[in-house]
């Protein structure tokens, strides 16, 4: 291997090309994923993030929630991800379209999040789960930590929009 | 090969250094030393905030710093992986890919303070990046959390501190090449290349969607396989035959490893992303890429474990400092190649997915192989450039073993641990509470080790710190003449 040039345009087709068949492609294959009707004329899915709902995104960003929660639900057969009730149905490409900043996480410390905003009923109840028994306590304030901060308020709204239980073209609900 | 025909030398084996200090390695003393110290640094940076993170990691309520917003888990996690491998891990293979140039080549730094520029530039950006992420401003992708901002300068400061050796390697005036350096020249290369590329993706022009996501195992593939593992099979490449003076057996494969691991590694990305809402077709890519990488990894097993067989190599390996940890490197890699084909697969990743599992094969690539062989070249270099020998050989002792046993000890944690999480996962009748239950024993262990390793790292920064304040070689060494 004498020729230093053969040595480097080698490598660099050893990463430019993946990066064109992995990265390229797959923009091109998922790039144009939009807001999509199950059936002929029903409601568009996903929905658009509420405002607070973008706010409390970066939020959970910027405490580094993803280093312990996921957001993604693997189909049946691969875990046991719908058997545990964290969704209905497969995660598909089309229900992150609408983000932003992806969330995927690759560590379940805590529980899958992808549904979060299905399963939780009550907003005290959200507070309560993003305390953490005390862990997260920073964001609220008063004696008895009760009173949510700006930050806890848009974090707890944007937990509550996290759903996936709708029919999208790539993922029908059985009826 | 005509350099080589005409000094007689036989294939498969490094030049003879000189045993003086030679000119080449006069200059790069100030930009060597500036990556080692700061590397140092870093790691023992690192190892803190490692025992803070398994700590918490054990239990969120109950952990360090519980309602700490400066030190929450996701802030210390982030910090730590990117202080180990932005500060420790790239300082080091500055340092040591530098070092090995000017071993193998006619090589001369001219220029030798763009280097060390690109050393101080580096550092700083880091500080700043750690600092924003303390203080809330992290992205959401692991080793691309630091600011936007943050990018340009880095990749600026490859160029200048990890690039520029090349430049100047690829003027030298002799032909003939050995296997260490086709790995430092690539790596040096795909590096900066794939950081300018997921830069661009990931953060200036957001992809859509989950294709951001792909970009961002795509990177983290390219910059595990290609900067950590190629720079470290280029050192084992040149310690094992230099400090055992045979060659290395099987010698005529090295080129088929070296271009099979360049051409499977930066497909391998997306097998971190089997089960996720990503393209079928695009798994199964990871997913034989992966076994794919057996090719090299069974090449440098021959080339490695072949030569040290032969001739008692393992117990010569043992009583040399240096080869103790390279060797242990070259067994770390191995492993990983084996558990990196076998876990890709559908059916065994369907288990270990989100668990520790993922964070273990990391571990054994960027530790147990990576930062085992940069600590025997530490041996094996330092006493070279300072002129002194090794203050202590207690704390040389201290070092190995605290590093050996917490590195075992932690993939173990990982990986097993990782693997009985994932079986209690996989059944659904079995709640959370009780996982995490059963999880706490590991988190013991993990604890301890990343105890262990802390005081592995304090001894060897003792150890080097003391030999290069101690050393007398004259301040002016490194600048250009
Ligand atoms: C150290 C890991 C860790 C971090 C960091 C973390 N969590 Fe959690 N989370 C958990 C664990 C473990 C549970 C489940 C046990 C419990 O209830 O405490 C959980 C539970 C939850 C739940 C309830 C889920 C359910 O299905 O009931 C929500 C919501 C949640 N976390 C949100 C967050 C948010 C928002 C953040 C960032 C501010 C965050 N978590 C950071 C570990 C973590």
């Amino acid at each position: 291997m004498k020729n230093l040039n053969t040595l480097l345009a080698g490598v660099f087709l050893a990463v430019a090309l993946p990066f064109g068949a992995l990265v390229i492609s797959s923009q091109v294959q998922l790039g144009s994923l939009g807001r999509a009707p199950a059936e002929e004329g029903g409601p568009l899915f996903p929905s658009r993030e509420p405002g607070l709902a973008i706010q409390g995104r970066a939020v959970y960003v910027s405490l580094g929630c993803v280093s312990c929660h996921t957001q993604q639900v693997r189909p049946a057969g691969q875990g046991s991800d719908i058997a545990r009730g964290y969704g209905v149905r497969p995660s598909v490409a089309r229900d992150y379209s609408q983000q932003k900043q992806v969330l995927l996480g690759d560590r379940r410390l805590g529980p899958d999040l992808a549904n979060y905003g299905v399963r939780a009923k009550e907003l005290a109840a959200v507070h309560e789960a993003i305390k953490h028994q005390g862990a997260f306590e920073f964001l609220y304030a008063g004696d008895k930590k009760q009173v949510a901060s700006e930050r806890a308020i848009a974090l707890a709204a944007y937990l509550q929009s996290l759903r996936q239980d709708y029919s999208s073209p790539e993922a029908k609900l059985k009826q | 090969m005509t350099q080589e025909n005409r000094s007689g030398r036989p294939q498969g084996r490094p030049p003879e250094g000189d045993s003086r200090l030679t000119r080449t390695e006069a200059q790069l003393r100030g930009p060597f030393l500036l990556f080692f110290v700061s590397a140092v640094i870093w790691l023992l940076a690192a190892s803190v905030l490692g025992v803070i993170a398994a700590l918490q990691q054990g239990s969120l309520a109950a952990g360090p710093f519980r309602g700490c917003e400066l030190l929450t888990y996701g802030h210390v996690a982030a910090a730590q992986r990117n202080l180990f491998v932005y500060g420790w891990g790239f300082n080091a293979f500055f340092a040591l890919n530098l070092w090995l140039l000017s071993q193998l080549g006619r090589f001369e730094l001219r220029n030798g303070w763009l280097a060390t520029l690109g050393g101080a530039v580096w550092n700083l950006a880091l500080t700043y990046g750690v600092i924003q992420i303390f203080a809330g401003n992290q992205g959401g992708f692991g080793l691309l959390e630091f600011p936007r901002e943050v990018g340009p300068v880095l990749a600026v400061a490859f160029l200048l501190a990890g690039f520029w050796p090349i430049v100047a390697f690829a003027r030298r005036p002799t032909g003939h090449t050995f296997a260490s350096q086709w790995f430092v020249v690539g790596a040096s290369f795909a590096f900066p290349l794939t950081y300018l590329l997921a830069q661009l993706l990931v953060l200036w022009q957001p992809a859509s969607g989950v294709v951001q996501a792909i970009a961002h195992s795509w990177f983290v593939s390219n910059l595990l396989l290609l900067w950590f593992g190629a720079s470290a099979l280029a050192a084992v490449y040149y310690f094992l035959p230099k400090v055992l003076g045979r060659t290395i057996s099987g010698y005529y494969l090295a080129p088929v490893g070296f271009w099979t691991f360049f051409l499977f590694a930066s497909w391998t990305g997306p097998s971190a992303l089997i089960g996720a809402p990503v393209p079928l077709w695009l798994q199964s890519v990871g997913v034989v890429a992966g076994a794919m990488l057996m090719v090299p990894v069974i090449v440098t097993a021959i080339n490695f474990h072949g030569t040290l067989s032969s001739e008692s190599g393992w117990s010569r390996a043992w009583n040399d400092t240096t080869l103790r940890f390279v060797s242990f490197g070259a067994v770390a890699f191995t492993l990983f190649g084996a558990l990196n084909a076998i876990f890709g697969f559908r059916g065994y990743n369907a288990v270990v997915r989100f668990t520790s599992f993922a964070s273990g094969q990391e571990q054994l690539l960027t530790y147990a192989f990576a930062t085992m062989v940069i600590f025997g070249a530490a041996y094996f270099v330092l006493p070279r450039l300072t002129g002194s020998l090794w203050p202590s050989a207690k704390l040389v002792h201290v070092h190995f073993w605290a590093a050996a046993l917490g590195a075992v000890a932690t993939a173990v944690a990982l990986l097993v641990g990782g693997y009985e999480n994932g079986k209690q996962l996989a059944d659904a009748s079995v709640s959370l509470a009780q996982v995490a239950k059963a999880g706490s024993a590991w988190n013991m262990v993990l604890t301890v080790s990343a105890v262990l390793l802390l005081v592995g790292h304090v001894a060897f920064a003792l150890n080097a710190f003391g030999m290069i304040l101690k050393s007398s070689a004259p301040a002016s060494a490194g600048r250009h003449d």
